[in-house]
């Protein structure tokens, strides 16, 4: 049965971050360092200065307030019950598309907001969406899950689930990141019967195989010849080996990792920062929003450190392959958006080994954060790709969005 | 030569340190953890509440400096090109016997001058049976009470150069040096640039050689492709592969954002002791650590005197951001090698791949012992020490006039 939720952090946990802000110690830096060694040591005392004096969470979290928030049980296979946290912003259009929108890590459900206007506005000229934004488990104001093994096929379980607890029994999906991976799984055990059709800001897959896809397994053997996809691959390559250290940790050792998550809030502040720096197209972030964006996980129902797991259930332990086990290609159509700021850029035709490719954006302006960077464009990828016209237009029936 | 007058030094650190230190812990917030996670994600929960506890409450950091303050300890600056001067701390054991075998002792990370503790009484000791040795371990740039370096750059030749000056700064134009970890490492670097002049045979616990080249080894490499490899090398490998699936996620970030993980290293005491622990205890070979020896050993890294960020750098600059190998720049030399091979080490390649690395004198098996083998196996060390300098060992009387009797 779903309640309102209020978000409400307790004094006392403000109390006891603000007494582990005075107690700061900070490294010091090599000279000239840059971002060459990591985030710089100017920018974290800025930020610390700015989480100490200048940020006001409570001002944040009334606006927070002000989304439509609730929280539900959802009971998943094998696992207790899990109370997840979700917004649900219907639109004033009846008829309009119920869209499920899923984060990553480390994002959160507040990367919908600004989506927010763009979905559910009503007009003749674009269709409508009734959006639903949870909380994975684990992450912002959700439930964790208590044991191991909560993997691809439990997450898309639980964020279906909540869609038919909303009495969405058709519907479409949008997600990045995580929300991009959960997304793989969701469409291969609900596609078609309920997920009608789904878009991805991260079309990542496994490598091509000889036996998965030949034509472009041949493709991967030319790559010697063919320039333009050796460029691509040799710098996602390039960046995974720089930029992955955390992948590997979070993978690997959650636990390890998650002490200075939960303890150090100057710790967890440079961690998450040095991703919304690296993976965002140049994106201005402020002060403020970089602080809210970090509270989310500072204060998250389950801790920071639960959010970390995920990379561990779905690589199991790093011992798989890729996180894509358990998955294959489904007909269900895909609507895919490349982001020129994205870390990892794969030659566009690899999409297609996902599914069903309907429609393909390429953008000018933004990154891996799509919907907090660029939201009109990613809005304007899905009114193109849901609207009359559109390549999926209609799929959800009787619910064409206007 | 560029280095001042050594001093003698004793740790001394301020009562604020420690109360604020105190502090800290109080507000300590813990993680949860998964139902029956065990060892699987990391450092398990109770293991990690204890030790807290037991650093609150029941740990005396005095009682540590006190014992620590009766080694004979020093420092003095070393002048390291590029870099000006870094003041560098040491442990110099004098041997009775005046022709005992100067011996340098690096250490790695996460280790300490610690390490070499237990070694002091075995291998300064005198006999008419075995070697004697004067024993200096320093404290790396960075770690521990010495400098850090506070520009970018400091790399294998760079610690080379500290470490060889050291040594002759204290008289010692030659010597044989030990190592493991990035003591193993830097181990290349010292002899690759000193050795034969300065350095005259070296010992690791840690062999890390690559692959044969054909053109470098071309029996070995040969070796890879007609001979299968004995149960023992394939198990050695399996062991590497699991270490490098599960193990080293430390390693990538280290060597790619020192700096970011270095302000959780520099600001939770709880985040440090976990990330150390972590591999005290997956890198030995059951060792019954004693919470007392775990929090001395973070507190050496929690109150180092570049703090605990600083150490981390090595792995940056030595693997340059993760985009060559540790030993760049190393040659293969003549310079009598010895290696000792330990079940729980978390490198193990084909033992026939050690002759890769140098003129391979000397060799010893152990069926106890990990990582940290100075201070997991001190005797084993210092038997193989004593073996391969030893009257009839493979490197008796390299260092002239000093063969240890």
């Amino acid at each position: 049965m779903s309640q309102p939720f209020r978000l409400s952090v307790p004094d006392a946990d403000l109390d006891l971050l603000h007494k582990k802000l005075d107690l700061t110690r900070f490294p010091d830096e090599l000279d000239g360092a840059g971002w060459d060694y990591g985030v710089p040591l100017a920018d974290v005392k800025r930020l610390v200065a700015h989480w100490k004096h200048g940020f006001d969470w409570r001002k944040s979290e009334a606006e927070i307030n002000k989304l439509d928030m609730y929280t539900t049980d959802i009971q998943v296979d094998g696992f207790d019950k899990l109370n997840i946290h979700y917004v649900h912003q219907k639109s004033e259009v009846p008829n309009a598309i119920p869209l499920l929108f899923v984060h990553g890590w480390p994002g959160h459900f507040l990367e919908v907001r600004k989506l927010l206007p763009y979905l559910t506005s009503s007009s003749p000229d674009h269709p409508s969406f009734h959006v639903v934004a949870p909380s994975l488990p684990g992450f912002g104001f959700s439930e964790a899950p208590h044991k191991p093994g909560f993997a691809g096929y439990q997450y898309a379980e639980v964020v279906h689930k909540l869609m038919l607890s909303l009495g969405y029994n058709e519907y479409v999906y949008q997600g990045g990141d995580f929300g991009h991976t959960i997304g793989v799984f969701v469409v291969n055990k609900y596609g078609n019967t309920h997920v009608k059709a789904w878009h991805s800001n991260l079309p990542v897959y496994r490598i091509p195989t000889f036996f998965s896809n030949p034509l472009l397994f041949l493709e991967l053997l030319t790559m010697p010849f063919n320039k333009y996809i050796r460029d691509k691959v040799q710098t996602s390559l390039r960046i995974r080996k720089k930029e992955f250290g955390y992948f590997m940790v979070q993978s690997t050792k959650p636990q390890t990792i998650g002490y200075s998550f939960a303890d150090s809030p100057v710790g967890l502040l440079a961690w998450i920062y040095e991703k919304l720096v690296a993976a965002s197209d140049n994106y201005p972030w402020t002060d403020d929003e970089v602080l809210e964006w970090i509270s989310i996980y500072w204060h998250a129902r389950a801790g920071p450190a639960a959010s970390a797991r995920i990379y561990y259930e779905l690589t199991r332990g790093n011992e798989a392959s890729d996180m894509f086990e358990g998955t294959s290609w489904t007909s269900v159509p895909l609507g895919v958006a490349h982001f020129p700021g994205e870390r990892i850029s794969l030659p566009k035709s690899w999409a297609h080994m996902l599914g069903k490719v309907v429609q393909e954006s390429f953008h000018e302006k933004g990154g891996h954060f799509a919907a907090f960077e660029a939201p009109e464009a990613l809005a304007g990828d899905l009114r193109k790709m849901f609207g009359k016209g559109g390549p999926a237009y209609g799929v959800v029936s009787g619910k064409d969005g206007y | 030569m560029a280095s001042s007058d050594e001093r003698p030094y004793s740790i001394s650190i301020p009562d604020s340190e420690l109360d604020f230190l105190k502090k800290k812990l109080e507000l300590t917030r813990f993680p949860d953890e998964l139902e029956g996670a065990a060892w699987n994600y990391g450092a398990p929960l109770s293991d990690i509440k204890r030790l807290v506890g037991h650093w609150q409450d029941g740990y005396d950091w005095r009682k540590s400096e006190a014992a620590l303050n009766t080694l004979p300890m020093f420092t003095r600056d070393i002048e390291v090109e590029g870099f000006g001067t870094l003041n560098i701390h040491y442990v110099h054991q004098k041997s009775d016997v005046a022709g005992a075998i100067p011996l340098l002792f690096a250490h790695g990370w996460p280790g300490s001058f610690l390490e070499v503790r237990k070694l002091l009484p075995l291998l300064s000791a005198g006999g008419p049976d075995h070697p004697s040795f004067h024993v200096v371990a320093p404290s790396l740039p960075g770690f521990g009470f010495s400098e850090a370096p506070s520009k970018p750059g400091f790399k294998g030749p760079q610690y080379a150069e500290v470490l060889n000056k050291l040594m002759l700064a204290l008289g010692y134009e030659e010597y044989v040096y030990q190592g493991g970890d990035w003591g193993y490492a830097l181990g290349k670097y010292v002899v690759t640039n000193y050795g034969h002049r300065h350095v005259k045979a070296w010992h690791t616990n840690m062999p890390l050689p690559g692959a044969p080249s054909l053109f470098k080894n071309p029996l070995l490499y040969l070796g890879m492709f007609f001979l299968s490899y004995d149960e023992t090398s394939m198990k050695r490998l399996a062991n590497m592969k699991r270490h490098r699936t599960k193990g080293t996620g430390y390693f990538n970030e280290q060597a790619t954002k020192p700096q970011t993980i270095g302000y959780s290293l520099a600001d939770s005491p709880v985040g440090l002791l976990s990330w150390i622990y972590e591999k005290l205890v997956s890198w030995t070979d059951e060792y019954p650590w004693t919470d007392d020896e775990v929090i001395e050993w973070i507190s050496v890294y929690w109150l180092s005197r570049a703090g605990p960020a600083a150490s981390t750098r090595i792995y940056h600059e030595l693997t340059g951001g993760m985009t060559h190998d540790t030993d760049q720049g190393t040659v293969w030399t003549s310079v009598p090698l010895g290696v000792s091979y330990f079940p729980k080490e978390i490198f193990q390649l084909p033992k026939s791949w050690s002759h890769t690395l140098g003129n391979l004198v000397f060799e010893s098996d152990h069926d106890k012992g990990g990582h940290f083998a100075a201070f997991e196996q001190p005797e084993a060390i210092a038997g193989d020490l004593r073996k391969m300098f030893g009257k009839g060992g493979p490197a008796h009387g390299v260092v002239p006039g000093k063969g240890g009797y």
